[in-house]
């Protein structure tokens, strides 16, 4: 008696909905007796779970719904899996694939049945995130995303730092990337689905940075004054990276510099130490003009202004 | 109903700690948006005044901030969404923008799409970009250009198998600057330069993607335009920025074009579908040429006291093709184990010529073919283990081998060819890694990575070559409260019979959310970071080589950030938010000294022992109002102050009080 009770509850859930949608009724749900083994189709869904199906429409996973796909291929089902047992349980996240209870590697995988085939993770199963037991639905919230475009739980400047809150701390310094300020995004230099391994450095680490037009450093996108080529490279670019003078994130210095002071950063390479440099032989000290007790010649790049790169002098003097 | 407002809470209580107080995160209207016809839409525009006062060094606060007076469309975004996903033009349209009509940072993002026939993303973002340069060139550097950015991506069929894409981006700067040449020898004074920035890059792509055999292959051509046309002038006599020095100029004139093309090739092989087995290949392949003139003249007076003049010009070219690959192995033999590998090579070749020719007083008297080339090779292999013992404990490690080689030549004069020996140099990398997951309870997570490495010949004293990196990271998380803190150390000694380089970095942070209720949040954070360096130095003091000398840096930041978010009968919003950042230094009484005078002293002393710090302080308390009057209709109020206080050159110090008033309104 209580079962019917609960069906007849249900079934007048579903038409005061479908009433209530005005118009919102999907044409392109399967009819039951083409389900496949399992599947139930997103109208019985949408019984029980009204709140997901109201908006469900301005989703962009909506698209494969009203491409009148197959229900293992789309809308609800497409995701949680067969819902005939979830249902006749009347509810309950054991009884299908429910992402908040799913290991990592399983929604990850479940995500990838759709989104493999995108460029930008072609090398998800190695990255860092993955590694480190961070699934889609980490950042990523299919039902309750704040923003459209990528269905993340916040936005950009907000997500990413609740883990990496060091870099918080960076961005809040005087001198930064203005990614709180909405010019920018972490997505801009990174790709948090995994980068191919890095092109400048060579250690394990930073492997989350996206690379601009394929194969060089994703600073170059915006500092395309930096880009070159140039007659005279500054090998410290083109070998170690920007990072090698330059905090992305934050710094003290007003162009990002790893030091407050541009000449105790060149001289701490410069140095002539032996068995470092393209001829193993030193980077080059100054020469003996270069008198370092006088301010005149604390400021490196007031003389050295293309310190980058120059078409013009191999000493980058213009 | 219930869960409609829990979704706007959710929303809001997300941005949370927001640093900048505009613009207002709450929007008018309602989540669920009007019906249209076909359509739902959903809008919220904020219309305000910003205002600002500046106390102190006006050149750091547009430096830092760059916050003016004026009218503003402070935020806005449209949605517009057909219901049943079969729109005739259209199924989605989505565009948000920030800070129109004249704030630094200006943003707007469109999304136009139809259902399996096309996406279509435009991104246009500017930013004003003021810099008075005083740390790198005592001033005598400036920018106050504007970069100007916007990308255009189309992707036709976007849910078929056969996608086709179109893009294109640009990038302009453009504004006046300050630069500086030497005159008329090395040993010459230094003159400030006016400097007309022009800088422009086009990129134009075409890509198709298709799928077959469960492999999907993407390709994709693209064609980079770059343009620069710098104008350097000095149109008036200059003494130079030594008064002691007698060279002095009278005028000087440079142009010099630089423009160039980069066409590039992206080729990828994915196979992400199989259960067991899963590859992909990533190649790419780029050729970089950039053409150079160079005109300048000058006239003036030269370190002897006699009129001098020089003309010089200068035309080549400069060429770098690079060409990557990067091919990805994945092992799925059970869903607890995973095995990648993961091969990359990377080979780039730089070469480019200038030739220099220069007239002092009429007269040829130089003229140089100057010739580079450098090519970089690296190659890279790296293996991964990640296996998950069992339900809340899973282990990686790995291990990579990193090989690459450098090689070089340059010459200066081709007659006679002087330096033609080649340069090379190789340096291999060992490096392995290894990490735990622990998440004993559904809400409590943690993990400790490490990694060890060690090279055999990096190319530069700061490079890293011994090094280890070990982190960790714990977090409790429900609905109501989450907690997370990490804590990483990285160091690097890098030595060899006559220097030595070490640098010690640890960053430890704490963050917690609490949203006990749907009315109140309180989010609140402590980082420090912290670094210290010591690395050998080698320099001229009056003539005099010295040796011997190190030079070693200090660096310990604090920063905190809390903030706090009230809503009241569902209608009033109150925002409060306090945020400081600051290098104590070493914590000690020299942390008080000014570094200028600290590093002069060192240099004098002959010691560069006495670590170097830069203690600086810069706060950012912030608080906002915004009242719900009607359902489409908020009035906004916000305030946040900037302090910028450093014991370095204290005339860049500033207080800066910033606001908004404003309205979020709908139709």
């Amino acid at each position: 008696m209580t079962a019917t009770i609960h069906k007849l509850k249900r079934l007048f859930t579903i038409c005061l909905l479908l009433r209530m949608a005005d118009g919102q009724e999907r044409p392109n749900v399967i009819p039951t007796k083409s389900l496949p083994e399992g599947y139930v189709g997103n109208v019985v869904c949408r019984g029980c779970h009204p709140d997901v199906w109201q908006t469900f429409y301005k989703n962009p996973h909506y698209k494969s719904v009203a491409a009148g796909l197959s229900p293992e291929t789309s809308g609800c089902e497409g995701c949680h899996g067969p819902a005939k047992k979830h249902v006749e349980a009347k509810g309950g996240k054991s009884t299908i694939r429910a992402f908040s209870i799913l290991p990592a590697k399983a929604a990850l995988n479940t995500c990838l049945t759709c989104h493999a085939k995108d460029i930008n993770r072609h090398n998800i199963q190695r990255s860092g995130h993955t590694q480190a037991n961070i699934a889609c639905n980490t950042c990523h919230s299919i039902h309750k995303a704040t923003t459209p475009k990528a269905l993340l739980s916040a936005k950009q400047s907000e997500l990413c730092v609740t883990c990496h809150a060091s870099v918080k701390a960076q961005f809040a310094m005087p001198f930064k990337h203005r990614g709180n300020e909405g010019f920018m995004q972490c997505t801009d230099c990174h790709n948090p689905h995994g980068a191919a391994a890095t092109v400048t450095r060579m250690s394990v680490r930073q492997r989350m940075m996206e690379h601009s037009q394929g194969n060089e450093q994703a600073c170059i996108k915006c500092h395309a004054d930096k880009r070159g080529p140039f007659a005279f490279e500054h090998v410290a670019v083109r070998v170690d990276g920007c990072e090698a003078c330059h905090s992305p994130h934050g710094s003290m210095n007003a162009k990002l510099l790893r030091r407050p002071t541009t000449f105790t950063l060149c001289l701490e390479c410069h140095n002539g130490a032996n068995g470092f440099g393209r001829s193993t032989t030193g980077i080059p000290t100054q020469t003996a003009s270069h008198n370092m007790a006088d301010p005149r010649y604390q400021s490196c790049t007031t003389c050295h202004v293309r310190i980058h790169g120059s078409n013009t002098d191999p000493l980058f003097l213009r | 109903m219930q869960k409609l407002l829990f979704l706007v809470v959710v929303s809001t209580a997300l941005i949370l700690g927001q640093p900048t107080v505009s613009p207002t995160p709450q929007q008018a209207g309602t989540v669920r948006g009007d019906n249209v016809g076909d359509y739902n839409i959903t809008t919220s525009f904020e219309t305000g005044y910003r205002f600002y006062t500046v106390d102190g060094n006006g050149g750091m606060y547009r430096s830092n901030v760059n916050l003016r007076n004026g009218i503003r469309l402070l935020g806005g975004s449209v949605t517009m969404n057909s219901k049943d996903g079969k729109g005739r033009y259209f199924d989605e349209i989505n565009l948000s923008l920030q800070g129109l009509g004249s704030d630094p940072y200006q943003s707007v993002f469109l999304r136009m799409q139809k259902n399996r026939i096309y996406r279509y993303d435009f991104l246009w973002r500017t930013s004003d970009y003021f810099n008075p340069a005083p740390s790198v060139s005592n001033g005598r550097h400036f920018l106050d250009t504007a970069r100007q950015l916007q990308d255009h991506d189309v992707t036709f069929f976007p849910q078929s198998k056969y996608r086709l894409f179109f893009g294109y981006s640009r990038n302009l700067q453009e504004g006046p600057g300050l630069s500086t040449v030497q005159y008329f020898d090395s040993r010459g004074d230094e003159f400030t330069l006016f400097a007309n920035i022009h800088r422009l890059r086009n990129e134009y792509r075409l890509g198709a993607q298709a799928e077959f055999f469960g492999f999907g292959l993407n390709v994709l051509h693209g064609w980079e335009n770059y343009s620069e046309v710098q104008t350097e002038l000095l149109n008036s006599p200059s003494p130079g920025a030594n008064p002691n020095d007698r060279v002095s100029l009278n005028s000087l004139q440079r142009i010099a074009p630089y423009q160039g093309s980069t066409p590039y090739w992206r080729a990828s092989l994915i196979r992400n579908v199989g259960k067991i087995f899963q590859a992909n290949g990533h190649f790419t392949y780029s050729k970089g040429q950039r053409d150079f003139t160079l005109a300048e003249t000058a006239d003036g007076i030269s370190r002897n006291g006699a009129a001098a003049n020089r003309q010089i010009t200068l035309s080549g070219t400069g060429n770098r093709p690079a060409a990557t690959g990067n091919v990805t192995l994945s092992l799925l033999p059970s869903d607890t184990l995973t095995i990648t590998n993961h091969t990359s090579i990377y080979n780039i070749r730089i070469s480019g010529d200038s030739t220099y020719r220069e007239f002092n007083g009429g007269i040829a008297n130089l003229a140089l073919l100057s010739f580079q080339y450098l090519g970089i090779q690296t190659w890279s292999n790296q293996s991964d283990v990640s296996y998950r013992i069992s339900k809340w404990i899973a282990a990686y490690g790995g291990y990579q081998h990193s090989d690459r080689r450098i090689r070089s030549i340059q010459y200066r004069d081709l007659d006679p060819a002087k330096g033609l020996v080649p340069d090379e140099q190789t340096n291999k990398l060992d490096a392995g890694l290894f990490g735990l997951r622990f998440q004993p309870a559904k809400r409590f997570r943690f993990s400790i990575d490490s990694e060890v490495g060690r090279t055999d010949h990096p190319i530069y004293p700061i490079s890293e070559k011994n090094y280890h990196s070990i982190s960790g990271r714990a977090q409790w998380k429900t609905n109501r409260l989450t907690v997370a803190s990490s804590y990483k150390t990285n160091y690097n000694f890098n030595s060899n019979a006559l220097t030595a380089f070490g640098s010690r970095g640890r960053n430890a942070s704490l963050n917690a959310v609490v949203a006990p209720t749907s009315w109140f949040n309180l989010d609140a954070g402590y980082s420090k970071i912290h670094l210290d360096t010591l690395s050998g130095l080698a320099y001229f003091q009056s003539g005099q080589l010295v040796t011997g000398n190190r030079s070693a840096y200090l660096s310990n930041i604090h920063a905190i950030n809390i903030s706090a978010r009230l809503t009241l009968k569902k209608r009033v919003d109150i925002f409060g938010g306090f945020n400081r950042v600051q290098d104590v230094g070493d914590d000690g009484p020299s942390s008080g000294t000014s570094i200028a005078n600290t590093l002069i002293n060192q240099i004098d002393s002959a010691a560069f022992a006495t670590f170097q710090t830069f203690p600086l302080r810069f706060s950012s308390p912030q608080a906002r109002i915004s009242v719900r009057l009607r359902q489409k209709l908020r009035a906004n109020c916000g305030y946040q102050y900037y302090g910028y206080n450093e014991k370095w050159i204290t005339l860049q110090d500033y207080n800066a009080h910033t606001g908004y008033v404003s309205l979020t309104w709908a139709f």
